[in-house]
């Protein structure tokens, strides 16, 4: 399925969940869910947890899984997988929740990371909490890419809608093998004799109708055993099943943006296209609007000016190490005084710890705190 | 180091922080009329648009996204027009549009005519026309289809001259103008 903005909602998040599950047992292996129980140490656990994940990820690099694409705007499983991990860094209310889980499983179990058959209960805890997470991160961008409003759960209804849709075109396509289902889907008697024409006429997710999305959930339970996703005990879809208005402008939504987006090249390649431009727009409509009386300049601020520097307290190592994490190894923008001639990109870590004459969790401690000022600095 | 390199590393260092910013629960909180007409300066914020732009990081990325679709438009090219410069008494061998981005040629085949449209190299919307291939018109002063088509990898769409008329007698019956643009789906 794809709808504006979104990166996370094609058949490659499957292969993006199995690698982040896979990296992400390889960074446990380092940082102990241990350190989960205790929420002071929370925090360092997540930073420790995205570097381990990262290098993990990045040495997953070149494997089939990580380089295959992860949608079809040409992004790869791995460029997916990092994008989501960075995302999990910014929203330390999901590392929370994903802690209080481990902490709910460890008070019933005991240290079950330890146990024989403990990776597959950590997995499956990890893979709940991106899979919340691809939903946020989805509906915030839909949200930014087309301005009208959305949310985790209508993003989870969108998928339910397509899922219906393509389990729906799968037994039209085969509609004498199930007369029965393509006839409660329909509504009406189907005649074994000749495709109904609905069949014949619902090309795409465009021109599948509200009533047989309701009708297959409805019928669902009758033809598989299991209840369809409108019409199980949970209260999820409970005011969708009655809003075939609803359910039919998804369906239009989503029929509408694939034929949109297989027409042209998507949004996401503006990404590119010079920050200076809209940081310029930004910096003139809060110049020309009325000051807002709560905005104090606040220290260490990156004036556009360039009058105040930032991170004017830190060492020259913590400055790079902001920029390594930030915008990486290799930026054009970088002096080469900053340089390591052997490699043209940033030193390491462990060379900047080495420079500084500091160990290496004292420098990302370091490096964490600067970022988290520069980030408390950005309310702009 | 130079000056302007820590201000664009600055610039890109403020541009990943504004937008790795995340508050649990954001939402839009300005319609885009509201965002736009503030892009556009026909209306600035008010002191509470303003503070709601900077307590909402998700409300930033949509302002975002809605400068660099202006500075995208900006860009696009909707078509170009051209004139038949002097009445030439016999025939012609080419026109160009007043922007000099493209060029009609006619080239005599049999007893009628090819047309050919080209496409300047160093127009500043080709790399964008020969990536996305558009649906392409060249009309004359009077509204009558003279090609249609898509560009080839040369930048370049022919089709046999559809006239009776030659071209240079064609266009001074037609209002001495042509057009080429894109066709709307």
């Amino acid at each position: 399925m794809r709808l504006p903005g979104t990166r996370y909602q094609e058949h490659g998040w499957e292969q993006v969940r199995k690698l982040l599950g896979l990296c992400s047992l390889a960074a446990f292996a380092h940082t102990s869910p241990g350190r989960l129980l205790d929420p002071s140490s929370r925090l360092d656990a997540l930073s420790e947890y995205v570097e381990h994940t990262s290098g993990a990820l990045r040495a997953a690099w070149r494997s089939s899984r990580a380089e295959s694409p992860g949608n079809s705007y040409g992004e790869s499983v791995l460029e997916l997988a990092l994008g989501l991990l960075f995302e999990l860094q910014a929203r330390p209310a999901d590392w929370d929740a994903f802690a209080a889980a481990v902490d709910n499983e460890h008070q019933k179990i005991g240290a079950f990371w330890d146990q024989a058959g403990g990776d597959a209960i950590l997995r499956k805890k990890v893979n709940d909490m991106y899979a919340v997470l691809r939903d946020k991160v989805d509906s915030d961008n839909y949200q930014v890419a087309c301005g009208r409003n959305c949310s985790p759960n209508k993003m989870y209804a969108y998928r339910m809608v397509d899922t219906a849709y393509g389990d729906i075109a799968r037994i039209f396509e085969a509609w004498r093998q199930h007369p029965a289902q393509v006839g409660a889907i329909l509504g009406r008697g189907v005649d074994a004799a000749a495709a109904p024409i609905e069949v014949r006429q619902m090309k795409s997710i465009g021109g599948c109708k509200p009533e047989w999305v309701i009708n297959w959930s409805e019928s669902r339970e009758r033809f598989t055993g299991a209840a369809g996703p409108l019409h199980t005990k949970s209260k999820r879809f409970a005011s969708l099943k009655n809003s075939p208005e609803k359910i039919g402008a998804m369906l239009r939504e989503i029929g509408d943006y694939e034929e949109l987006s297989s027409n042209r090249d998507c949004d996401w390649q503006q990404d590119g296209i010079a920050a200076a431009g809209w940081l310029d727009d930004l910096a003139r409509v809060l110049d020309e609007a009325e000051p807002d009386p709560g905005v104090s300049p606040t220290p260490g601020y990156i004036d556009l000016t360039g009058a105040v520097r930032p991170m004017a307290g830190d060492s020259l190592p913590v400055r790079l190490a902001v920029y390594l994490k930030m915008l990486g190894a290799h930026d054009d923008s970088y002096p080469v005084e900053w340089l390591d001639p052997a490699t043209g990109e940033l030193p390491t870590m462990q060379q900047l710890a080495a420079m500084d004459q500091v160990s290496l969790p004292t420098l990302r401690k370091r490096r964490d705190a600067a970022i988290a000022t520069l980030l408390g600095a950005q309310r702009p | 180091m130079k000056e302007n390199d820590l201000k664009t590393l600055d610039d890109k260092l403020r541009e990943k922080l504004l937008l790795s910013r995340r508050v649990e629960g954001d939402r839009l909180m300005l319609a885009d009329a509201v965002l736009n007409a503030a892009l556009d300066g026909s209306r600035p914020l008010s002191a509470g648009e303003r503070a709601a732009l900077a307590d909402s990081p998700l409300t930033l990325r949509r302002l975002r996204q809605l400068s660099i679709d202006r500075a995208a438009a900006a860009n696009t090219w909707s078509g170009s027009a051209g004139m038949l410069r002097a009445a030439s008494s016999g025939g012609i061998d080419a026109l160009a549009t007043d922007d000099q981005h493209w060029a009609l040629h006619f080239v005599p085949q049999g007893a009628g005519w090819q047309v050919i449209l080209k496409l300047a190299a160093d127009a500043p919307f080709a790399p964008q026309l020969m990536r996305e291939q558009p649906m392409l018109r060249v009309t004359d002063g009077g509204g009558a289809i003279v090609l249609q088509g898509r560009l080839d990898a040369d930048g370049e769409c022919e089709t046999a001259w559809p006239f009776d008329t030659p071209p240079a007698q064609h266009f001074q019956q037609s209002g001495a103008r042509f057009a080429v643009e894109p066709v709307r789906a």
